[in-house]
């Protein structure tokens, strides 16, 4: 018997594995696998969700009250920074994740298959930001809830939704090449409790960043975050914020650093995947 | 099977370096096809890092190695559509079902969504998953996600099966089912490569056995040819307790050549006069009053064979869980 007679992968021709409707499609398949999961780990969702929710809570109603920023209620002030942080812990949310993916064996029956390396990252960027994206609407929606009220023109909202899927693009890319580097989904805990923790509150995200200590405004002003929260403050409340070039004009600072971390993070995050392998 | 066809595996001083360590050490391989050769080591030995770099998965740092033909480092893609690599942690998506994972994998092997369902149905029934298609692999037993692990490996019919450790961690009855299905692959003519770390599994299925340890080839051949190498009877004295075992050891090793299984509490003696080498350990235990459960004379086992090769019991390193020490996982080399 000929094992090469019972084959039907030969049917399917060389030249398949390598076009672009394949690629396609193994990426919304695994796309698809990716998103099966979240009613299935729903905790996979908490950074994104419940974490955003209890700080909405929190400073919205036990520290909002010694808060005082001038010509702005409180709430108006806090959302904008809220969504700027869940869009940070986004980053935390993708390397769990994708770290996780990477210690199952399933990766590496995936790899040991004839599709594209590129669709099975994709695949898994895909499905970090549609989580990503169900986090964001929640939040935006436990904050309308709360009688956050934004003033947005339409041309704004186009602005604003436009960077926001920009940054959610950017942030999961860096989440996925952060979760490659580290050795275990632990590990990425830590990474995001001591860099993107702080990194979200020295962004102008609770309180302004004119009034903090000298060092934590330096690093609040070239702060990635910074330009984020003032982009949807500017965008979403009519604010103008000041302190240096970034936030004197945060979104364009904004997709500026979104382009820096995409052609940073993609190349060595495919490198990284790709670098054990043979081609 | 015209004889033109090109090997399954013709691998020819592969080596792996991690760092420092060497896991795999110009380690030549040769599977006809129809065949089924199994990588025999103990823990640590190198069988994992060597499948995956057959595997397109490792980039060996040097030798080479052709499956079925197609070169693993200039032609990967055309070796992955030759083989199906079953690796040691079940290589599926804990999260989705049985039926979804088997779905899953159908399609991304090229099938449309109606083809790709009926395969999954028939591996379903071929595997006996069927009652349990619709749980999450993550609440599966070891057994069941084992079963399923191959019936995913089965979605096209490959020309080369790899199986890393399909027994590890198993119970003995699930064990027993996987070995009835390897059986039943290899009498339908696939071609098998096969690692384990016991010595009666690459017994019970082999044609060939490559015995590694630390990254080397230690000994190659057919088990009868193996057994062979050690070439004569033993005697076992299993203690009845713990505590007598260190007794027998040192009682018997005044006069004899031992060694000790400890899990099994057996001392061996080796016993090329046979059963008159019997009467003597006999006698000696007699002597020292030390209570046994059993004395009996056997035929050599690959167990023996590998402590003959190597100077030491096959399973001295096997107590850190599956391949721990050296080995690296797949998350550990992602992050080298």
């Amino acid at each position: 018997m000929n094992a090469t007679t019972i084959s039907p992968a030969h049917a399917l021709g060389d030249g398949r594995a390598r076009s672009a409707g394949r690629y396609v499609s193994d990426t919304l398949l695994l796309t698809g696998r990716s998103l099966r999961s979240i009613p299935r780990v729903p905790e996979r969702l908490l950074d994104v969700t419940i974490q955003p929710i209890v700080f909405i809570l929190l400073f919205l109603y036990v520290f909002g009250s010694a808060i005082h920023v001038t010509g702005i209620s409180y709430k108006d002030y806090l959302f904008p920074g809220i969504i700027g942080q869940s869009l940070a812990f986004g980053i935390i949310g993708a390397g769990v994740a994708t770290s996780n993916d990477m210690t199952e064996g399933v990766i590496d029956r995936f790899r040991s298959m004839p599709i594209s390396r590129l669709s099975i990252i994709s695949g898994q960027v895909m499905g970090q930001f549609c989580e990503a994206l169900l986090g964001m609407v929640i939040v935006v929606g436990f904050g309308l809830a709360l009688g956050w009220s934004p003033h947005l023109t339409i041309a704004h909202g186009f602005e604003l939704a436009g960077l926001m899927i920009l940054g959610m693009f950017a942030f999961t890319w860096l989440g996925v090449l952060f979760g490659m580097l580290v050795r275990s989904p632990d590990a990425m805990q830590g990474v995001g409790f001591i860099v993107i923790f702080p990194l979200s509150f020295m962004a102008g995200t609770f309180v302004p960043i004119s009034g903090m200590d000298a060092v934590p405004r330096a690093i609040a002003q070239w702060d990635p975050i910074s330009a984020l929260v003032a982009s949807v403050r500017g965008l979403t409340q009519g604010t103008h914020s000041t302190g240096s070039w970034q936030l004197e004009h945060p979104q364009v600072a904004m997709a500026l650093w979104c382009l820096v971390i995409l052609a940073v993070a993609v190349p060595i995050a495919l490198r990284r995947f790709n670098r054990t392998l043979a081609a | 099977m015209t004889n033109s066809e090109p090997p399954a595996i013709e691998a020819l001083g592969l080596t792996k370096r991690f760092g420092d360590f060497v896991a795999v050490q110009s380690l030549d391989l040769l599977v006809q096809t129809g065949t089924v050769v199994s990588l025999l080591g103990p823990n640590g030995a190198g069988k994992t890092t060597m499948v995956r770099m057959l595997a397109t998965l490792l980039r060996p740092d040097a030798g080479q190695a052709r499956i079925a033909g197609h070169d693993v480092i200039s032609e990967p893609d055309r070796v992955r559509r030759v083989i199906s690599l079953t690796g040691q942690f079940a290589a599926l998506d804990k999260n989705l079902t049985a039926a979804e994972n088997l779905h899953l994998m159908a399609r991304l092997r090229g099938h449309g969504r109606t083809g790709a369902r009926t395969i999954a149905v028939a591996l379903m029934e071929r595997f006996d998953i069927e009652a349990i298609s619709d749980r999450l692999v993550k609440n599966l037993s070891g057994g069941e996600r084992r079963r399923v692990d191959l019936a995913a490996s089965l979605i096209d019919m490959p020309q080369l099966l790899v199986l890393d450790e399909p027994t590890t961690g198993l119970d003995p009855r699930s064990r027993q089912v996987v070995w009835s299905t390897v059986r039943d692959l290899v009498a339908e003519g696939v071609t098998l490569l096969l690692t384990t770390q016991y010595l009666d599994e690459a017994d019970a299925l082999a044609d060939r056995v490559v015995l590694i340890d630390h990254g080397r080839e230690i000994a190659a051949g057919t088990p009868a040819q193996l057994k062979a190498q050690v070439g004569e009877q033993r005697v076992d004295a299993v203690a009845a307790d713990g505590a007598e075992l260190e007794r027998l050891e040192q009682a018997l090793s005044v006069n004899f050549a031992t060694s000790v299984a400890r899990d099994q509490r057996t001392v061996s003696i080796p016993a090329p006069d046979e059963v008159a080498d019997l009467a003597r350990v006999a006698q000696a235990i007699r002597e020292s009053g030390i209570a046994v459960d059993e004395v009996a004379l056997r035929r050599p086992t690959l167990d023996d064979a590998f402590l003959a090769l190597t100077g030491r019991p096959a399973n001295a390193e096997a107590d850190g869980g599956p391949d721990a020490e050296h080995d690296p996982t797949p998350m550990q080399e992602v992050a080298r």
